[in-house]
This record gives structure tokens, C-alpha cells and sequence, in this order.
């Protein structure tokens, strides 16, 4: 058989996006991957019959415009990926204590008068913080878009692409460069300390920095990943978006894209090693028997488990494993999906119509609306839920985000019935006392659920039935290394230079012809698509 | 009698900065003042007798980042300045048991394999590496931040050098650099050791001063600084100053006044006067006016900015930055008299080992609950603590037979809940000895004299402002070209004429002295611009 040109490893929306863009140069693609559907961690499963379940990630910031531009992702009819997103004007209620809540819309003034029960100044303070925010992530975008540059044992060519780097940079403004200097290494607390006094909205908007990531709020680098969730979103904070059919759909139209491109998609495959011939890699071996030629392996699997587990460890230099060896993970996000036979309603606040705050009837026509529920009432709360994660147990009090799927696209449950999917932080991936098993997860399942009943009262008389998946479940399922939605902790050490480690954050790895390109890659997880579109554009330069 | 007033320059606080500053300028020919609020000079670098007999390093009370070129430009030797090494560092474990690391390279090896062969083969190569790391960063403490918004000729000239410098690292050191800078230390050292009390040891040099545990990032970086201590150019020790920190600053002093400088205590500076932008002075708390077309500030930036002057004069976006300038304190202090040498129970007797320090630093776990007591409002039951017994290195410092502890404390937050009181502080202090007892058992019957320091207190006493040891947290986004705020970190200000020198600028932190003298040479600099351009140029830009 003749050997293709790439062979791309998972169909997840990097390894797919990847696939389009190297088809589309004219290159013969296979991607191949072990589940029996596309997407990757944006799968939607009929857990139960008659329910359509976001197993996986249940919201989308932003996939990169160049990819939803370039390859028609929205457009309808047989030509197009028919992809329809969908973003409600409130984007968050943050139930609070006393049974008000913090609602945040995707307009700034709508925002602001909301916030402004809450703190006049803080209400006051929004429109600008929008402003600069956006403005420091559209600066951050530029730096996803390019390849981090290489610094050490730089020669003309790196020097030349840091000038271009450089300029582009300058041509956003050296003030707005240099903030996003100063930003990236904050906290989210001293960056949300710098505007606001409401610990409510101070709260619900730090639940952002800490996603994915084994630290607190409290932490260096949480900053960085408040902006990183806002790269893609259009300048709106906590933008929420939502793929109408599930996200499944994203997954189905990146594939129809990647077959109009040209590229062939092999599901129900599982890569068993990667073949490397003098230093070269030469294709894959199939788990169930077969191999596949190529002149180049490009794989969407995390670095850990490309590198480690599918190519002999001796084709590798000591010190480059032990730097794969040495990369974090440490997952800490659960999922609880429940089936709710009456919608979800959000406690009215008892003081809350004394105090003027929203609350009761304002809340729940938001969560109808399609709201996210976020259950992060102040910087504090979320950081003692990581100090629990942090001594190796699940928090007790956990911080939450919860989507009722079914509020924007009813037809993901049977008539009537609603459907809330709910990521719970933290969950250590690693236990200090004992491992995860049914037990555990049960009770897991029972934190989260009276968590949420604080503030839905009716919540669990409505719960027909109720799944959990723990970051061991979440490992097994989508072959995410201990559990880490993002394929590698995205900490200050974990980003740009040093993803997936240092000295390798250009694609690129020791073994010619292999490439990475899935999350674990600059510029990292969150549905972005960047990796795949990044790695595609290395692989072409080095044709050339 | 006018011409008493005025100098030609005005150093606003006697800290240890201020006093390098001015003596600096003094040795250029300079006539000038140094106006400290207290009765003594030194700041933070204090030697005080609180109790008859027993002289307490009431606040710092190590050092090791003292820059050799002020040793030698000051000549401090001959003012007084003997420094005395502390060659070990032991950790008493809570089962009886302790970790040593000595100044004798094999008996460090020998304690470590003890704890761990594999950490005993993996220290060298840690050390010689952070040896390595520890050369690369030095060149950029010596150096004046450029701006980097509108960069001259000179600030282009600062980042080439440190552009060719960056280059001059191999690929290996440039990630370690990389990851040093961006890692928590407990996440750094999990790479290289597995013994417990070694890496939670070896995180408290990265915690110090900050209010961040041993596993929020940024903290790895400064595990680097412990390898750049340089006394005499002898890399990587620390020590103790005969007669405690207020040497270090009396030295200073004297060098300072050899050449001429003025230095008046118990001078209270109430305001910095302007006019058009420009300084021409100060006024003290009684109303005395003292006038000079220089005044440099040695303290902190939010006193410097929001109080000497009024922050209408200021640009907003800057007066903004100095605002949000993070300056939250984190430690405090207790010193304490003892009728008889403390007994560790891990190390019975005498020995070596009490010229040493002692690190209370069992476990990681144990720093960051230490942490999470304060983190959300209060104090460490169990602190981390670093101890000392200058006695031990210098007898003058107690009695015959008498002994003082310097313990440093970490963590208190000044903003504690329901704020600081005098029972506040007596609790703190209590769980220090309570603490410290487990380890040495004789220590609570032995205390004569105790002083405790609370980050108010510091604030207070010392005009710390919260109680912040460092005027200003170390973290990245408060660095280099960052410290205190972009375009004003070359010791310059908005008012024209008026300098900033404390640890609130580049370098900043520890008894290190460079801000001091960096900020003297560019005032140098500025003048000799003047002069040459006819006096009614601006100084500096």
C-alpha cells in the first residue's frame, strides 16, 4: 500500500482541524482514532435513552475565527459544516449565601446595572474592565497565533520571526503589550482586586482563572488563565457559547470539514505504537492488527502518552524523558450529569427583595435563558475548595459550573424533561488516602448534588437519574492524562515556551517527522482549535 | 543662617539604602542630609538593647546580598563591618531526628544520605547548577532597569547586553532559568529530591517575605537568591554581622559622615516640597523647612507617593500603579533573652551547630498549613520560623552565660481579623514558643526578656509599610522595569529632582543595598547633565 503523507493520531477537534488544513494543502491524510464518534472531549453521549449528554465539555469560548472562517464551520446547506453556536445574552447567575444573584450578561451596561446592587463602584468600573480586559487578551491572541519563539541558542531566523513578533506586538500598542506583561504572571485575585470590592462578582469571575488547573485563585498564573478563556470570545467575559445539537455537533462538522478537505477519517482504530526508523517516523501500528505508512505522524494524543507510551523509549534522549516524565497534570475537574423531570428553580432570596438585589424571578428567567449557574461566591470560597484538593481530597464545598443543556436546545432530552450538566472543581485526580471507586464516586456525586441544592431547592426531587464521572472516569473515557482537561496543567511553567516542555513548544519532537498538535501544545486546551491550526502550519513550512 | 538649610541634596529616611545613597553622593562632594524619624539609623538593619545587656537584630537579622562593590567602594570594613559566617542550617524533625547541611561539603553529603542516598547524589548537581543560574541573573541587579515603553539610546543599550547575556546560556540553563521563574519551589525541587524536610527546607528561602506557600508558583525563583549570597566574594554564604544588623547600617553611617554627610535622627519629614514640578525640599513634622534641588526617598513607594506627597501631583496613571502596588506583609518577629543556651532535643548539647541557623520546616505540608492559617485573615498556629542565636556567633551580644534568639516568623497577616491587638500579639508569641518548645525543650522555662513583632508593629515601629520586610512584594509583575511601576523604575520620579532609593525599586529586598547606590549614581548622573546643559535643564529627562 502506498504510505500517505500524515497520519494524524485522535479525532478530537485539534487532530481534525489539523487534518483539514494539511488535506486542504494537498497532502494525503488518515486520521485515525479509537472512539466510534469525533470530537474528542466534545462528545455528546445518549447516556440515558432519549437524553443527549455533554459527556465532555458542555461550553465553547472560541474556536479560533480562522478555522470557522477557513473552513465554513457555520455555513448551512450541503456545502457547509452547518455548525450552529449559540450565545444566549446571559452568560452567568451566580447564585449567592443569602439567595441573590450575580447575573452577567454579555452587554456591558445590561452588566453593569446588574452589578450594581452589588457595588456601584464595581458597576461603575465594568464597561473599562471589559475594555481592558479585552484589550490585553486581543494581545494575547496575537501571541497564540504565532510560534513562541525560541530564545535560547537563538540563531538569524529565530531572531528575525522575534522581530516580527515584536513589531506586531508593537503595532497593538507597547502600553497594552507591556500590561499583558504584568498581567500574565498575577493572580486573578490581585487582578480582580484591582478593580473590584464585590467578593460575589470577584468570585464568579476568578471560577475562570482556576479551570483546569490544580491551583487557587491565590495563585501566580491564574490571571493569565482568566484571559486565556477570553481569547476568541469577542471582547465579552465569561462569554458563554453552546453547540446546538450537543457538542458532539462541533465534532461532526470539524470531520465533515476535514473529509471535504480531502482527508480520510478511520474510526474505532486504536494506535498502538508509533514506528520509528532511524530516527524517523515511519507510520503506526494498529492495536487491532495493520499498520499505516506515512511520511509523517501527527498526533492529537497528550505528549505524555505520544511520547511515552506509543514510541519506544530508546529513540529518546534521557533528559528529554525525564522532561515529559516531569510534566504536571493532575486533573482536577469531575462531571455530574442529572436528568431532571421539572426545570431546575433557583432559590428567591429571602432578603434578596429588601436588599434590592436580584435575585428569585431575575435569576431563574436567566438560567431559562441559558445562563451558566456558577457556584463561586467568593475568592475565598474557591480557595478553600482547593485547599482540600490541595491535601489530596475532593473540596467539600466544590466550586461549580452547570449548564442546563436543555434550556437552549430542548431536543437534547425527552419532552418535558431537562437535562443539567455540571463540572465540579476540585477533585484531585490523585487521592492521598485510597483511589477512586464506585464508593467514592457516589459520594462525589451526593457532594455536588447537595452543593447545588443550597441554591436549587427543588433539585434533587427532579433528578430522574443522575451520572458521574470522576477524573479517573474522565481519563478513561476521552484519554486524558490523570484526568487534565487541558492534556497538561496550564500553569505559568506549563505555556508558551515551556508546552508541552521547554526547548519543544514548537510542534516539533526529537523524532523527525513526528509532530504534536493536540492541547498539550502552545497555546493549550479549551475547545480553540489553536494547536491543531498551529501544528498544520509548522508541518507545511517544513515542507517547503 | 538660611545656608544651614540647605544642602544639595536630601535623603528622606536612614535605612540602609538611604545611608549608601548618601554617602555616595557625599563622596562625590555633595553637601547632604540623611533625616531619619527614629533616635537611630538603620531602618529594618537595626541593633537595639531593649532589655539591659541583651542586643537584638530587632528586625533583619542575616546577611548575605550585601553588593561587594558598596564593602569595598564604602570601605566598610573600616567603619566597623566585620561579618561572621553562619555555616550551617539544621532542621529539627518532629520525630528527634533533624537534617543537617554544614559548611563542610561532606558532612552535608553524609547527613543528607542519611535522609536519602538519592538527594545526597542529586544536591551537587542541584548546587552546581543554581551556582551556574546564579551567575547568569547577577548582571541584572547591577544594572538600571530600562523603560520600556519609550526606550532611549541607553535603555536599547541595557537590553542588548542583557539580550547578549540571555544568548550566552545554553539551552539547558535557559529552560532551568525558564522554569525556575514560572514554578512553585515545592513543584521545582519535587524534580531533583524526594526527602520531605530537604525540599521543605530548601522552599522557605523561596517563601520568605512573601505571603505565598511553598506551592504557588513564582516561589521557585527564589531558591536562585540563596546561591547568590556573596560575602567577600565568597559565593553562597550567609552571615551575621558582629554586633547584629545595626553594624551593617552604622558602618554605612560612618562611612557616609567620613565624607561629609550630615545625619540627623529623631527628624520627622512630614511633606517633600514642589513647585512646577520641580522638588526644592522637605518639611519636617515641627515645621522646619530644609531646602535642596535633590531629595531622594528611602522609603517605601506608597509612603514615598500617597504620603510625603500629595498624589494630585502625581500623573494618575502612575499614582494609580503606586496604589495598586502590592506591599501585604507576612512575618513578623520575635526576639527573646534566655538564661542558659537553648537545648535542641535533636542535637543535645553543645556544638557548631548553635552558631548555625535553625529552619522550622519539617514537611511541605507543614509550610503550607502555615500558610492557609494566614492566608484567610490570621496568624500560623504552627509558623515557619528561622532561627538564630547571635550570641553564640558573638558573645558581646548577652551577658556572659546569657543567650538572644532572633526567630523569624512567617505567616501573620497584617490585615488580620479584627485587627492586632495586645492579647493578638502575646498569642502569636505564644505559639512560637509553644512551638519552638517541641524541639527545644528548655527554651519556655530560659525566656528572661521576649519581644514580639506583628507586621503592625513593623509598620509602626519601623515604618514598614504592612508590615512588607521587602517595601514591596517580590513577584515577577513587580520586578525589574516593573518595580515600582514601568518608566519610573530608573529610581527617577515625576517630580523633577526627586529620587527614590529604597527596596521598593530594583533590585529590591534583603540588605542588598543596590537600589541605594544605583539611585546615587543616577542623581550623579543627572547633575553632571545639568551642569553641563546650564542649570535650568531637567535633571534626567
Amino acid at each position: 500500500m502506498k504510505a500517505c503523507d500524515a497520519v494524524v493520531i485522535g479525532a478530537g477537534h485539534n487532530g481534525l482541524i489539523a487534518a483539514a488544513y494539511l488535506a486542504r494543502a494537498g497532502l494525503r491524510v488518515v486520521v485515525v482514532e479509537r472512539s466510534e464518534a469525533a470530537g474528542g472531549c466534545g462528545a455528546t453521549e445518549e447516556v440515558w435513552p432519549g437524553y443527549r449528554v455533554d459527556t465532555g465539555a458542555h461550553s465553547l469560548t472560541g474556536i479560533d475565527p480562522r478555522v470557522m472562517a477557513g473552513f465554513g464551520l457555520k455555513e448551512a446547506g450541503p456545502r457547509g459544516a452547518g455548525l450552529d453556536l449559540m450565545s444566549p445574552a446571559p452568560c452567568v447567575v451566580s447564585p449567592q449565601p443569602e439567595g441573590e444573584a450575580l447575573i452577567l450578561e454579555r452587554d456591558p451596561a445590561r452588566t453593569a446595572d446588574l452589578i450594581r446592587p452589588f457595588s456601584a463602584r464595581d458597576a461603575a468600573r465594568w464597561p473599562e474592565f471589559v475594555r481592558a480586559m479585552s484589550r490585553a487578551s486581543r494581545a494575547l491572541g496575537v501571541l497564540y497565533g504565532t510560534l513562541p519563539p525560541r530564545l535560547a541558542g537563538a540563531g538569524r531566523g529565530d531572531l528575525w520571526e522575534l522581530l516580527r513578533l515584536g513589531a506586531k506586538m508593537n503595532r497593538l500598542g507597547r502600553r497594552d503589550a507591556l500590561e499583558l506583561m504584568r498581567l500574565i504572571p498575577m493572580t486573578v485575585e490581585e487582578l480582580l482586586h484591582e478593580w473590584f470590592e464585590s467578593e460575589a462578582l470577584k468570585g464568579t469571575l476568578a471560577a475562570e482563572g482556576i479551570r483546569g488547573i490544580c491551583q487557587g485563585p491565590l495563585a501566580s498564573g491564574t490571571g493569565y488563565m482568566f484571559l486565556h478563556h477570553m481569547v476568541g470570545a469577542g471582547g465579552v467575559v465569561r462569554r458563554r457559547r453552546q453547540v446546538r445539537g450537543g457538542m458532539g455537533a462541533l465534532g461532526d462538522a470539524l470531520r465533515r470539514v476535514a473529509v471535504a478537505a480531502g482527508a480520510e477519517v478511520r474510526l474505532g482504530h486504536e494506535v498502538a505504537s508509533i514506528r520509528v526508523e532511524d530516527g524517523h517516523a515511519t507510520g503506526i501500528a494498529l492495536a487491532g492488527g495493520g499498520e499505516i505508512a506515512a511520511s509523517r505522524v501527527v498526533s492529537s494524543a497528550d505528549p505524555g502518552h505520544t511520547l511515552l507510551g506509543l514510541v519506544d523509549p530508546g529513540e529518546l534522549a534521557p533528559e528529554f524523558l525525564r522532561a515529559l516524565d516531569n510534566i504536571k497534570y493532575r486533573g482536577v475537574v469531575a462531571k455530574v450529569h442529572l436528568a431532571l423531570g421539572e426545570p431546575p428553580r433557583l432559590r428567591s432570596g429571602g432578603d434578596a427583595a429588601q436588599t434590592a438585589l436580584p435575585g428569585g424571578d431575575v435569576a431563574q428567567a436567566a438560567l431559562l435563558a441559558g445562563a451558566a449557574i456558577t457556584v463561586a461566591p467568593s475568592i475565598h470560597y474557591i480557595e478553600r475548595a482547593y485547599d482540600d484538593a490541595k491535601y489530596g481530597r475532593p473540596s467539600v464545598r466544590p466550586v461549580l459550573d452547570a449548564v442546563l443543556t436543555t434550556a437552549l436546545d430542548p431536543s437534547l432530552a425527552p419532552e418535558g424533561c431537562h437535562l443539567l450538566s455540571v463540572a465540579s472543581q476540585y477533585t484531585p485526580f490523585r487521592l492521598t488516602h485510597g483511589s477512586w471507586n464506585a464508593e467514592r464516586r457516589e459520594a462525589l456525586g451526593d457532594a455536588v448534588v447537595q452543593a447545588l441544592t443550597e441554591h436549587i431547592p427543588n433539585l434533587e426531587g427532579a433528578i430522574l437519574h443522575r451520572h458521574v464521572l470522576t477524573p479517573a472516569d474522565l481519563a478513561d473515557r476521552f484519554a486524558l492524562p490523570e484526568g487534565n482537561i487541558h492534556h497538561g496543567e496550564m500553569t505559568l511553567d506549563q505555556v508558551f515556551l515551556g508546552r508541552p516542555v521547554a526547548g519543544w513548544a514548537r510542534y516539533r519532537t526529537p523524532i523527525d517527522g513526528l509532530y504534536l498538535c493536540g492541547a498539550g501544545t502552545h497555546p493549550g486546551g479549551g475547545l480553540n482549535g489553536r494547536p491543531g491550526g498551529g501544528a498544520a502550519a509548522r508541518i507545511l513550512r517544513d515542507l517547503k | 543662617m538660611r545656608a544651614t538649610n540647605t544642602y544639595d541634596a536630601i535623603i528622606v529616611g536612614g535605612g540602609h539604602n538611604g545611608l549608601i545613597n548618601a554617602a555616595y553622593l557625599a563622596r562625590a562632594g555633595l553637601r547632604v542630609v540623611v533625616l531619619e524619624r527614629r533616635h537611630l539609623v538603620g531602618g529594618a538593619a537595626v541593633t537595639e538593647e531593649i532589655f539591659p545587656g541583651f542586643k537584638y537584630s530587632v528586625a533583619s537579622y542575616v546577611v548575605s546580598l550585601l553588593r561587594p562593590e558598596i564593602i569595598r567602594d564604602l570601605q566598610l570594613a573600616r567603619h566597623g563591618l566585620e561579618i561572621l559566617p553562619l555555616e550551617s542550617t539544621v532542621t529539627p524533625l518532629p520525630n528527634g531526628d533533624y537534617l543537617g547541611r554544614w559548611a563542610d561539603h561532606d558532612q552535608t553529603r553524609r547527613d543528607l544520605y542519611r535522609h536519602s542516598p538519592k538527594d545526597a547524589e542529586a544536591y551537587d548537581d542541584f548546587a552546581t547548577l543554581m551556582y551556574q543560574l546564579a551567575w547568569a541573573v547577577k548582571p541584572l541587579l547591577g544594572v538600571v532597569p530600562p523603560d520600556p515603553i519609550s526606550p532611549g539610546l541607553r535603555d536599547l543599550k541595557t537590553l542588548l547586553m542583557l539580550g547578549r547575556h540571555a544568548r550566552g546560556l545554553d539551552e539547558k540553563r535557559f529552560h532551568a532559568l525558564f522554569k525556575l521563574g514560572t514554578m512553585s519551589a515545592a513543584d521545582y525541587l519535587d524534580e531533583w529530591f524526594e526527602s520531605d524536610p530537604l525540599k521543605a527546607t530548601m522552599s522557605a528561602s523561596g517563601i520568605i517575605g512573601t505571603f505565598l506557600g511553598p506551592r504557588s508558583p513564582g516561589t521557585a525563583y527564589v531558591l536562585l537568591h540563596h546561591y547568590m549570597g556573596e560575602i567577600d566574594g565568597v559565593f553562597r554564604a550567609w552571615g551575621f554581622a558582629r554586633g547584629g544588623n545595626g553594624m551593617v547600617s552604622e558602618s554605612i553611617a560612618s562611612a557616609a559622615k567620613s565624607h561629609g554627610a550630615e545625619i540627623r535622627t529623631g527628624a520627622t519629614v512630614e511633606r517633600v516640597l514642589t513647585r512646577n514640578g520641580w522638588v526644592h525640599g522637605v518639611v519636617l513634622d515641627d515645621g522646619e523647612e530644609l531646602t535642596a534641588k535633590t531629595v531622594v526617598s528611602g522609603v517605601d513607594p506608597k509612603r514615598t507617593f500617597l504620603g510625603l506627597l500629595d498624589p494630585d501631583e502625581l500623573p494618575d496613571d502612575f499614582a494609580r500603579a503606586i496604589r495598586r502596588f502590592r506591599i501585604r506583609g507576612s512575618s513578623g518577629k520575635v526576639n527573646l533573652s534566655l538564661s542558659e543556651a537553648p537545648e535542641f532535643s535533636c542535637l543535645p548539647g553543645g556544638g557548631p551547630h548553635l552558631r548555625g541557623a535553625f529552619s522550622i520546616s519539617p514537611s511541605l505540608d507543614y509550610l503550607e498549613r502555615a500558610y492557609d492559617d494566614a492566608k484567610y485573615g490570621g496568624f500560623s498556629h504552627r509558623p515557619y520560623m528561622d532561627i538564630v542565636i547571635p550570641s553564640m556567633i558573638d558573645p558581646g551580644m548577652a551577658p556572659p552565660g546569657r543567650h538572644v534568639m532572633s526567630i523569624f516568623v512567617q505567616y501573620a497577616a497584617f490585615d488580620l481579623k479584627g485587627g492586632w491587638d495586645d492579647a493578638k500579639r502575646e498569642a502569636f508569641g505564644d505559639a512560637v514558643v509553644d512551638t519552638l518548645s517541641e524541639y527545644v525543650p528548655n527554651l519556655a522555662d530560659s525566656i528572661l526578656h521576649r519581644q514580639v513583632l506583628t507586621p503592625l508593629d513593623m509598620q509602626e515601629q519601623l515604618g514598614l509599610t504592612e508590615g512588607n520586610i521587602f517595601h514591596g512584594e517580590l513577584t515577577p509583575q513587580q520586578l525589574f522595569f516593573f518595580r515600582p511601576s514601568p518608566a519610573w523604575a530608573d529610581y527617577r520620579t515625576p517630580v523633577r529632582g526627586f529620587y527614590q532609593c529604597g527596596s521598593g525599586t530594583h533590585p529590591g529586598g534583603g540588605v542588598c543595598g543596590a537600589s541605594g547606590r544605583l539611585a546615587a549614581l543616577e542623581i550623579l548622573r543627572d547633575l553632571r547633565r545639568r551642569r553641563g546643559a546650564g542649570t535650568t535643564a531637567a535633571p534626567g529627562r
